[in-house]
């Protein structure tokens, strides 16, 4: 079966996260994907054991699980050999995409006037920190920015430390925004022969992220949505998360008088149900703490896999809430792809990594193989794709332009 | 052509925020989208979960529904079905997060639309994909938060779990990118296909680095709950309280490139032994350096840090809430947040678009619709009814317009 984006061409000078899992969705769907790095140090992923930033295995797996099925070239492009050799590529490819601050490309010759003057078609890409209309230009980590977007400042109980969404979780919806961008872009061309240059950033995909309560809060400014909620003043007691004997679940049922009699009746509960401050929506609402004060108390004495049983036996929808443990057995995640096993030449042997994101009936992607050692394809690119031979290739490295 | 997607009918057949945000989506970038409202089932309650107010200004429709068309269908009956099956066969794609049993009730199996048009595009949002054990229970966030692992490692420990909600956000992106995929295998090929996309999906890949380095080491302690100390390095994933309350956010990963400058603004000497070096900073003196910056931060007010940070432009922000962004001026000139004329309300802010394309640009051509404010033209120009039917089907319930529908 065809992947959905063969023939795609697609130059990746990026670095760390963003940018390389945007790419990697088209890397996963059939494009030929070249990361660009530079010579001897390569995308600063790869030494990111170094900086004690995030958890690595004995292979790298942040740099190999995110840049699988992808091509690398080394190449030097302060050189002016160098920019000439990605001039070139981009005479060749459909796509450039870059995230390491739009300051910096003009100087380097990669800026959008001088790429489309080479090649028209061209789909200029870019993960940029804050956009591409506000020239702001510092620092764009996903942390700082999900800061910035107030996302973060909203989680929590009260009176507890904002918490941050997990390492990445704001770079890989830029990505996944770009990619989207990209898509887009690929298909207009499909339909009119023109490229053109898009960006989702950082910044404007995390505030996106937030929609569920910044979009509220921009039309009402009030704060309640922007503040942290304790899950015991709630207006809906039936719709939260419960501490169980061993672990916590979640439950989703509405505040209904139906939703509230079946609970009764799967948590055996008569007690409850002749208590006159629950036995109305309105009640069960105003006296929110008492209540789940004695959900906890009940819930308490099972364990949530016992308790979600009944729940969802009962028609109220219900999980218990697991650690990394449960999902990497989750039948679901295997069965549909979310995780992929692939060959780790480290190892020696298979490892199991996050999988695809979308499934497609007839055209599906795949995961083939983890990311390539810095400039492997180098040589071969420079041969296959712009024609060079020995003697020229030989003068680059001499040049210092490729390794 | 003025936008991307121009010419592209979707019929988006949806229910929960997500789903129906990925067709809002699309609407963004020029497709046609015939949002069908099922008049036999009650509207989803958009404050159910009762963690917030509902919006008295109706913000979320304004988001989620905008760019559409609104039809109302009462689809028990025999024949809002044949109206349903009347408008997919004029779409390009149909977008839904409806259970199987649901679509085949409605004559709308995968099987029979992709067998009778090869080339139609059919999109499903579920809550753990099509394949695998059957399951009852309802495409929402919460249920696949809590079984991705996300929702328990979030809180500081002995804390409630927490879902930060990225989860669904990301499934409405992976929906509407798996569309568009698919119309660009169907222009170079002529097949269309079935698209996937789950809720669990949406939050494994929003814990994409995590959930690698778990699937590598498999060691629990990488998704447990963790105390703000736990972090690894004192410059980098970490938050400390400024004086006035509120918290600064570092992230220098790489601190022997940021050192030199952040320890002049911290006011710590650059040669100071105790934390000179890299090795020291994130080995045996990350916990006493922690400590030393938790009493620095605590002397000025949030604001004078990021006065410092910027000067020196550090990698290190403020924790705001959403009072900043939503004055933000880049946040206005990126279109990432918009300002809306509402005729009733007057300026109105609301979240924009999240993607920038120079020569196709999002763009918002009309405002939510209220339910069944297009049954009526819709029915007529697309399918080709008369008014008189039109009427009759009014009459009769099984079409809802503005009025008719609570």
């Amino acid at each position: 079966m065809a992947k959905p984006l063969e023939g795609i061409r697609v130059l990746d000078a990026t670095v760390w996260f963003q940018g390389p899992v945007c790419a990697q969705y088209l890397a996963d769907m059939g494009a030929e994907v070249i990361h660009v790095e530079r010579p001897v140090t390569g995308d600063q992923a790869r030494g990111v054991r170094s900086i004690a930033a995030v958890p690595v295995a004995d292979w790298n797996q942040y740099f190999l699980a995110v840049n699988r099925n992808k091509k690398s070239i080394a190449v030097d492009l302060k050189k002016d050999e160098g920019r000439e050799l990605l001039h070139r590529l981009v005479e060749k490819s459909d796509v450039f995409l870059w995230n390491q601050g739009l300051e910096s490309l003009p100087g380097l010759g990669l800026d959008y006037e001088t790429l489309s003057a080479i090649n028209p078609k061209l789909i200029y890409a870019t993960n940029s920190g804050y956009g591409t209309a506000g020239a702001v230009h510092k620092p764009s980590f996903d942390m700082t920015v999900q800061a910035l977007t107030g996302i973060m400042a909203r989680l929590g109980e009260p009176g507890e430390p904002p918490i941050y969404l997990g390492l990445g979780a704001g770079d890989a919806y830029g990505g996944l925004m770009g990619a989207l961008g990209i898509l887009l872009a690929l298909y207009h061309r499909d339909r009119t022969g023109r490229g053109q240059a898009i960006d989702a950033s950082l910044y404007g995909a995390q505030l996106f992220l937030a929609a569920p309560t910044l979009q509220p809060y921009l039309a009402t400014g009030e704060a309640v949505y922007s503040l942290q909620q304790s899950r015991s003043k709630t207006r809906n007691p039936l719709w939260n998360r419960y501490r169980a004997q061993d672990t916590w679940l979640a439950l989703c049922a509405e505040n209904s008088d139906e939703a509230w009699q079946v609970l009764l009746g799967c948590i055996g509960a008569p007690g409850l149900g002749e208590d006159a401050r629950f036995a109305s929506s309105a009640g069960r609402r105003e006296n929110s703490e008492a209540l789940v004060a004695e959900l906890d108390a009940l819930f308490a004495s099972r364990s949530a896999a016992d308790w979600v049983e009944a729940l969802v036996a009962g028609g109220l929808p219900a999980a218990p809430i697991e650690a990394y443990r449960g999902v990497a057995a989750d039948e679901h995640a295997w069965a549909n792809g979310y995780f992929s096993r692939v060959h780790c030449d480290e190892l020696g042997e298979e490892v199991a990594i996050r999988g695809l994101p979308v499934g497609l009936g007839r055209s599906p992607g795949s995961v083939e193989t983890l990311g390539p050692e810095l400039g492997q394809d180098t040589e071969l690119l420079l041969f296959d794709v712009l024609g060079l031979d020995w003697d020229r290739i030989g003068e680059l490295k001499e040049l210092g332009v490729i390794p | 052509m003025s936008q991307v997607l121009e010419g592209i009918v979707v019929v988006d057949l949806s229910r929960e925020y997500w789903a129906s945000l990925a067709a809002a989506l699309l609407g963004d970038f020029g497709a046609r989208v015939i949002r069908v409202e099922d008049l036999s089932t009650v509207a989803r309650d958009p404050g159910r979960d009762g963690i917030y107010p509902v919006d008295a200004l109706g913000s979320e429709a304004r988001l989620i529904h905008r760019n559409k068309e609104s039809v109302a269908l009462a689809l028990a009956d025999d024949a809002g079905r044949d109206l349903l099956g009347q408008l997919v066969s004029c779409a390009d794609v149909l977008l839904t997060d409806a259970a199987p049993a649901s679509l085949k009730a409605w004559g709308l199996s995968d099987e029979d639309l992709l067998t009778a048009r090869p080339e139609f595009i059919y999109a499903v949002g579920s809550l753990a994909g099509p394949e695998g054990p059957a399951s009852t229970q309802p495409p929402l966030d919460e249920l696949a938060a809590a079984r991705s692992g996300v929702m328990y490692s979030l809180p500081e420990p002995g804390q409630p779990p927490v879902n930060a909600g990225a989860g669904q956000m990301y499934t409405s992106v992976m929906l509407a990118l798996g569309i568009v995929t698919a119309l660009h295998h169907r222009h170079e090929t002529g097949e269309g296909q079935r698209v996937d996309a789950s809720l669990l999906g949406g939050h494994m890949y929003a814990s994409t680095l995590t959930l690698d380095a778990y699937m590598a080491m498999r060691e629990d302690r990488l998704g447990e709950p963790r105390r703000r100390f736990d972090a690894a390095n004192p410059m980098s994933g970490i938050s400390y309280p400024s004086q006035d309350g509120r918290w600064v956010t570092l992230t220098m990963p790489d601190t022997d490139r940021w050192w030199p400058a952040f320890s002049k603004i911290v006011g710590l000497n650059e040669d100071d032994e105790r934390f000179d070096t890299h090795e020291k900073r994130c080995g045996d003196a990350r916990l006493a350096m922690m400590e030393v910056l938790e009493g620095i931060f605590a002397t000025r007010p949030a604001a004078e840090w990021r006065a410092s940070f910027d000067a020196q432009n550090l990698s290190a922000d403020i924790i705001e809430r959403y009072d900043y962004p939503a004055v933000d001026p880049n946040a206005r000139k990126n279109r990432y947040v918009i300002e809306l004329d509402d005729p009733k309300l007057g300026k109105i802010k609301s979240l924009g678009f999240p993607i920038h394309m120079s020569d196709t640009p999002a763009q918002l051509h009309r405002p939510a619709p209220a339910v069944g404010e297009d049954s009526e033209a819709i029915l007529k120009t697309l399918l080709g009814l008369t008014a008189e039917e039109v009427g009759e089907l009014v009459g009769r319930s099984t079409v809802g317009i503005p009025g008719s529908v609570s």
